[in-house]
């Protein structure tokens, strides 16, 4: 009985979200700010559950490692974002979070542009990897803006826009499922578990 | 106004209207259709496959386990869930070690969620022995979790969603690092296998394989090319053809098909799963929502050619009169 | 100094962590292990910040009787209330912190998104135009695309567009996607290097 009602509760809540569809309405900005509560609501317990007492409470209090006093003040500084005479004070905490920037620069280059390059210079055996390799150049030239892209180079650039073309083309029917699968998601919850129309 | 002017300014609620029984009509009427396997998804299938245990093998004694790692909320749940119950059925019909874990809490309840709705089936399948959820780790330990793995993956997530140490689980018994936990699955709807990539197997060579929302499946092509994913599941097609190829093989009664074998694959028998009352519904989900995709792909083409000859035509007549 | 001895942290421990990732040495890793034990006692802070901003605001919309103001006090409820039953009953499965999620975020999160499809379809019939060579390639190539993904198309058109789209994602699309990794690649470098060295400081915000 209980799951008929929960079922049922989340039913009228989805379908307050999908009567915004034929206009704006007060169920649908019911819905839409119970959502943003809840969220919010969410998350406070969750971090005080899985962060604040292992890493803050626990070695703080139980464990004696007052040296953790330190970022823990440091954290506490974000809350000077909102005050403007004193929010100088919450750069101190992003500053110490941005510090790992450091280790991204070469472990990027090397996974996002090293390897791709890398995966790029493949022997051009057929016409599939000659076609593989036109369209890498060409976009590639495409992106240096340095140079007018006119000409004969403007030609050569018109060709990487092709490919992009067909590439945004592949991702556009790929979005198409995706928003798709999303709908039909919602629609499987009301027919199967709350209309029991399939099984 | 003629025809084509009055459908060019239609109202759009017209559209939505066609929308909503395109997709309800096919999910209440269902219809069998063959679902068609592709690469990325046989790679996958037959990476996580190449882990189980042999026949005389104890499974607990098998070095070999993977990692799903749950990078989604809520939102991206209908095409991600039916994918991750699909490789968790896998994982537990063949007694495949299986870890999860979530660096975003609004997944922590969709992975219990995922467990649960495969462990039903599966009553000799015990938490410890076969698998672990490891639960939510804080966002800030995502990094120190990922490069710990490759020296001690009991040392780096410490306690699992039990509450229990990881180090003294039986699961743990051959499981030190990535080179035995070889396979990440990270299910995303956004960056997806990025950190893994980045680190886990540009450091320590752990195999990624990855679960996306179709859209970003285009952009995932040349990380398969070069070989940084091993696998991929894109969108709700990917999970239709993983949960085929589970009903195939792993899933299959008969012990001696259980191997990969394009023959058995190609078997039309395996195309009426979708009415098949043998096969439960939460294991065939991606392949019933397919039929509401396929004739909403159509209706979206039929849209697009009716927008368009509109928009030629009454260009045409706008060119005649000017 | 305000802006100084934060933009200093950011370039010395940036170095340090491009050393980390060169020198194998024990003093390497004892100070990443330092780092780590730092940041996860200053990271469950961050969350004070959203929720402050969420509070803030939305008691300026009751206080000042905005335009539907009265739904502001449904969010300062939803939020308090949530939370009290995190704290009071726990958070564990049956309870109804994990009631609330499973019943009221998570279905309005997931239908917030699929309204996504409805649009796409308004989009696809009313925006969707062939104006030029360009715009018919790409909507020829989603078209295919669409039609090699499901089980229709393929019964309509054999197993042939199966081919073609697969074709059309392993070759130009790949194409298409390297070159733009490989340009987002670069461009990530070239930002994170630019932190790196003081010259990116836009993470610092604005004021003096």
């Amino acid at each position: 009985m209980f799951e008929i009602v929960s079922n049922w509760v989340a039913a009228f809540l989805t379908l307050c979200i999908f009567s915004f569809l034929y206009k704006d309405n007060p169920f649908y900005r019911f819905a839409e700010y119970l959502f943003v509560g809840v969220t919010a609501g969410y998350t406070i317990p969750l971090t005080w559950e899985q962060a604040f007492i292992p890493y803050v409470y626990r070695p703080l209090f139980l464990q004696h490692k007052f040296v953790l006093l330190i970022p823990a003040i440091i954290g506490i500084l974000y809350i000077f974002t909102f005050n403007r005479k004193l929010n100088w004070l919450s750069r101190f905490p992003i500053a110490f979070g941005m510090g790992i920037v450091g280790m991204g620069v070469p472990l990027s280059m090397h996974a996002s542009v090293l390897v791709q390059m890398h995966g790029a210079m493949i022997p051009i055996e057929n016409i599939n990897t000659l076609l593989v390799f036109i369209g890498t150049v060409t976009i590639l030239l495409y992106f240096y803006f340095s140079k007018a892209h006119t000409g004969t180079y403007g030609k050569v650039v018109k060709i990487g826009i092709w490919y992009m073309m067909i590439g945004f083309g592949a991702s556009f029917g790929y979005t198409v499922m995706a928003r798709i699968s999303l709908l039909i998601g919602r629609i499987q919850f009301l027919v199967a578990d709350v209309l029991h129309i399939i099984k | 106004m003629n025809l084509f002017e009055r459908l060019q300014k239609l109202d759009r609620r017209w559209i939505f209207l066609v929308v909503a029984v395109a997709i309800i009509l096919p999910l209440i009427f269902p219809f069998n259709s063959k679902t068609y396997t592709t690469d990325p998804t046989e790679k996958l299938y037959r990476l996580i496959d190449s882990y189980a245990p042999g026949p005389h093998e104890k499974a607990i004694e098998k070095d070999k386990a993977v990692l799903m790692v749950f990078t989604h909320d809520a939102s991206t749940m209908p095409e991600l869930f039916p994918m991750e119950v699909a490789i968790l059925r896998h994982c537990f019909e063949r007694k495949i070690k299986v870890f999860t874990m979530t660096f975003i809490p609004s997944a922590a309840p969709i992975m219990d969620y995922a467990i649960n709705t495969v462990k039903e089936e599966f009553p000799e399948i015990k938490s410890g022995e076969h698998y672990v959820n490891f639960g939510y780790k804080i966002g800030a330990l995502a990094l120190p979790i990922v490069l710990g793995m490759g020296e001690d993956i009991a040392e780096a997530v410490d306690i699992d969603a039990e509450g229990r140490k990881v180090s003294s689980l039986p699961i743990m018994k051959n499981v030190k690092n990535y080179n035995e936990m070889n396979l990440i699955m990270d299910f995303s709807g956004s960056s997806a296998g990025g950190m893994w990539i980045t680190y886990a197997r540009s450091k320590y060579g752990a195999n990624v394989g990855v679960g996306v929302t179709a859209v970003m499946a285009a952009d995932e092509y040349p990380y398969l090319q070069t070989g940084q994913i091993t696998g991929m599941l894109a969108g709700l097609k990917g999970a239709a053809e993983y949960e085929k190829l589970v009903d195939v093989f792993a899933s299959n009664p008969d012990p001696a098909k259980r191997e990969f074998s394009r023959e058995l694959l190609k078997d039309p028998k395996w195309d009426d799963a979708i009415t098949n009352q043998n096969i439960q519904y939460k294991f065939k989900q991606a392949r019933i929502g397919m039929n509401a995709q396929s004739v909403a792909h159509i209706m979206i083409i039929v849209f697009i050619l009716i927008g368009n000859i509109g928009y030629f035509i009454t260009k045409y007549k706008q060119k005649q009169q000017g | 100094m305000k802006r100084t001895l934060p933009l200093a942290i950011v370039i010395i421990l940036g170095f340090l962590f491009v050393g980390y990732v060169f020198v194998p040495h024990k003093i390497s890793q004892d100070f990443y292990d330092w780092y780590m034990e730092w940041m996860k006692a200053m990271s469950p802070f961050g969350v004070i910040l959203g929720i402050m901003s969420i509070t803030m605001t939305h008691t300026a919309r009751i206080q000042h009787k905005v335009p539907n103001w009265q739904y502001s006090i449904v969010t300062l409820i939803a939020m308090i209330f949530t939370a009290y039953a995190g704290f009071q009953w726990g958070t564990q499965e049956g309870t109804p912190y994990m009631w609330l999620f499973k019943n009221v975020q998570m279905p309005m999160g997931a239908t917030m998104f699929s309204l996504l499809a409805f649009y796409i379809a308004s989009a696809s019939y009313k925006a969707f135009r062939a104006r030029s060579a360009e715009a018919t390639v790409l909507l020829l190539a989603a078209i295919i695309v669409m039609l090699g993904q499901v089980p229709i198309g393929v019964s309509m058109f054999g197993e042939g567009i199966n081919d073609i789209t697969q074709w059309i994602l392993n070759v130009p699309n790949l194409a298409s996607k390297r070159g733009i990794a490989l340009g987002v690649g670069l461009g990530m470098v070239a930002t994170s290097l630019r932190i790196l060295l003081g010259i990116e400081r836009t993470y610092l915000g604005g004021g003096e």
